[in-house]
């Protein structure tokens, strides 16, 4: 499981990345215009992704599949003669072609063809038709963010480690719960308790599981930050090398790529993630220790997991929630529960925060703390009441 | 060593130990005996400050309990419970060592009692592959492993062949002569009969009779006599006389008879031999002692009928 999830999370992070790098490829697009309809002319692109040549004659797909001479062309667009009337025209491709390049190639032949059908029927000149079918900017801005300077996307990279904080604490918290049934219906607890105080045993058994989980978190981020370097030297060096940007930033390449190779702080986000997750498995494991030791098997706890574990989940809802709502209330008031606190600084880190806003932060930590040894203290005496209880 | 001073403990509103007070000498075997329900289990683990008493005080050698005596005091109890997934060594290890003993320590008295027991081949092996008599072998090579000043055994016969019975009746012998100090709970009455120098009898929370074992056979005692004789049946059973009653008779060889009698009146051995020795020729003459389970139940019997 160390290694066998980091690997996961950088397969996964690798499928993700090539996905959006899918919609960027760049094409060259052959097209067969026997009529010379299109008189080698497309309009101009902003984008230079998909490049157009023109033959002026049918092509034989076997020719175009085999050929030397058209081994550079991936994609081979057959115009009819008819076309501008018929408004149908085949489009071949070796491999298959991304949904992004499939709107643009059919945005762009289809705006030449309107321009000529404008010109059959009306006496624009070709630059004022394009000046009419040239769209609107409609630039969509939250009015609490005017500038634009959300980050969502930032957002949604804290969120997944908020997500995976309480993850991580559920998992190893249903640890606690199972090894606390399984003392107390094998028996051996009497035997323990007459060594130990009950406080004690279950505090080991939070901080004993609790120790093992950190090394197995810490393993984790040694092997992905490792993962992601390598990723980044190799299977992505193109995006980062600056001799391929031409007038494109590395965000305009592949945002996803951008996004998790540079703009993440991460130092900060895997020093508050430890530091949460910690704080968060002290809380949880306190309730789920008690709830061990209130059940003499593990059926009998399982129906009083579910409110637990919605407890946990609350804690995503609330993330999502503040990532559409960044500045509400609420958002403030979830941000200092140590339910869902966890997922709220993580995004609000992840985003970038001014020092002023860090106090939020250091609060937070301190009344998930002050909550999670509150509860240990009152969960020993509910541990101890019920342990020897069958 | 231990002296329980009107321990009181409920649970919900019920009164599960009343007043108790019991006293255990050093270097003594105290047998512990009551009913299901009595409170025995409830008293052993106060005793083991499993759970805290309502009222009243424990001390131990002169001392308040507390909990730096519980290296000193080695616990058996009778729902067995071990991992199923550790080794035999490595749990007696861990349980040694939860006791207050070093690594060093630990690993020599587990070495001493696996050899003792004749189980080092099974040290490496996993606790669920040991049957049940195995295991509870184990559990009480961990109840002494740390060489406890007190052992509490809470039915500690339970599961186990004869052999092994005869077993750790020696081996509680044994530790005995050591000056180790045993509590003995259980039910298994022979065993306080063989081994057990005190026995309190606990019913619903309340110690119904406390005293040395002979002195409770003895103070209930029915008068029975076994006698063994050569000579004449009628003779004998004339010579009785209105003293005594022949309760049963049987004839182990020719002239040779075996026979139960009850005394009346308050007669002891020495009248009956005044009147046997001029009729038969007497081999063996004993008073009948009652068993420690005869006196269980005969006390309960008598509690039972009051509170009728």
């Amino acid at each position: 499981m160390l290694v066998l999830g980091p690997v996961v999370v950088l397969l996964l992070l690798i499928g993700l990345l090539k996905a959006a790098d899918q919609g960027k490829q760049e094409l060259n697009v052959l097209i067969a215009d026997p009529g010379q309809i299109m008189s080698h002319r497309l309009m101009a692109q902003e984008e230079q992704q998909i490049h157009y040549f023109f033959i002026d004659d049918y092509l034989e797909l076997s020719e175009f599949e085999k050929g030397k001479a058209y081994q550079e062309f991936d994609v081979l667009l057959e115009l009819n003669e008819k076309v501008l009337n018929n408004k149908k025209c085949f489009v071949f491709f070796r491999d298959q072609l991304g949904l992004d390049a499939r709107m643009q190639l059919k945005f762009q032949v289809e705006r030449r063809m309107e321009e000529l059908i404008a010109a059959q029927h009306s006496n624009l000149t070709e630059q004022a038709f394009r000046q009419i079918k040239q769209g609107f900017i409609f630039d969509f801005r939250d009015l609490q963010d005017p500038k634009n300077e959300s980050k969502e996307a930032n957002a949604w990279a804290g969120f997944i480690l908020g997500a995976f904080v309480l993850f991580f604490v559920a998992l190893y918290s249903m640890t606690i719960f199972r090894a606390t049934v399984r003392e107390k219906s094998n028996r051996i607890v009497e035997v323990l308790l007459a060594s130990v105080k009950p406080s004690q045993l279950m505090l080991s058994k939070i901080l004993g599981i609790g120790f093992i989980a950190v090394l197995q978190l810490l393993g984790w981020i040694l092997l992905l930050g490792f993962g992601f370097w390598l990723l980044q030297e190799t299977i992505f060096l193109d995006i980062f090398d600056p001799s391929n940007w031409g007038q494109d930033a590395p965000e305009r390449l592949n945002p996803l790529s951008a996004l998790v190779f540079e703009q993440l702080p991460f130092a900060s986000l895997i020093v508050h993630f430890l530091l949460f997750f910690v704080a968060s498995f002290l809380f949880y494991g306190a309730l789920f220790a008690v709830l061990g030791a209130r059940s003499s098997a593990e059926a009998d706890g399982q129906q009083f997991l579910f409110p637990l574990l919605f407890l946990v989940s609350f804690g995503l809802f609330s993330g999502i929630y503040a990532i559409y709502f960044p500045s509400s209330t609420l958002t403030e008031i979830l941000g200092f529960l140590p339910f869902s606190s966890p997922v709220l600084v993580l995004i609000a880190l992840a985003k970038g925060l001014g020092i002023a806003a860090y106090t939020n932060v250091l609060l937070s930590l301190i009344i998930l703390l002050v909550c999670a040894f509150s509860l240990l203290g009152l969960g020993a005496g509910w541990y101890r009441k019920s342990i020897l209880k069958f | 060593m231990i002296q329980i001073a009107e321990v009181s403990k409920s649970y919900n509103r019920k009164l599960v130990l009343d007043a108790v007070s019991m006293e255990v000498n050093k270097g003594h075997i105290f047998g512990l005996l009551g009913p299901n329900g009595a409170g025995k289990t409830t008293l052993i683990r106060i005793l083991n400050q499993i759970l805290y008493p309502d009222g009243g005080q424990i001390y131990f050698e002169g001392k308040l309990l507390e909990p730096v005596h519980l290296r000193q005091i080695g616990y058996l109890p009778e729902e067995r419970g071990l991992y199923k997934t550790m080794t035999v060594r490595a749990h007696l290890l861990f349980l040694a060592q939860l006791r207050g003993l070093s690594k060093t320590e630990a690993t020599k008295n587990v070495d001493h009692w696996l050899q003792h027991f004749d189980i080092q081949g099974w040290q490496l092996k996993r606790i669920s592959m040991l049957s049940k008599g195995m295991a509870q072998k184990v559990q009480f090579i961990a109840a002494l492993v740390h060489q406890p000043k007190l052992l509490i055994l809470d039915e500690p016969l339970s599961g186990f062949d004869p052999l092994n019975v005869e077993l750790i009746m020696n081996e509680i012998k044994a530790l005995k002569e050591q000056g180790t100090t045993i509590i003995l709970s259980t039910h298994n009455m022979k065993s306080v009969d063989e081994v057990c120098d005190y026995a309190a009898l606990l019913h619903n929370g309340k110690v119904l009779a406390q005293d040395a074992v002979q002195q409770l056979r003895r103070a209930h005692s029915k008068g029975l006599i076994e006698v063994r004789f050569k000579g004449n049946m009628l003779s004998f059973a004339n010579a009785l006389w209105t003293d005594f009653t022949l309760l049963s008779q049987k004839e182990l060889e020719e002239g040779f008879f075996e026979c139960t009698l009850q005394s009346r009146g308050g007669r002891k051995l020495n009248d009956l031999m005044r009147s046997l020795q001029e009729h038969v020729q007497v081999e063996h003459l004993s008073q009948i002692q009652p068993s420690m389970q005869e006196v269980f139940i005969d006390l309960i019997s008598q509690k039972a009928a009051q509170n009728v």
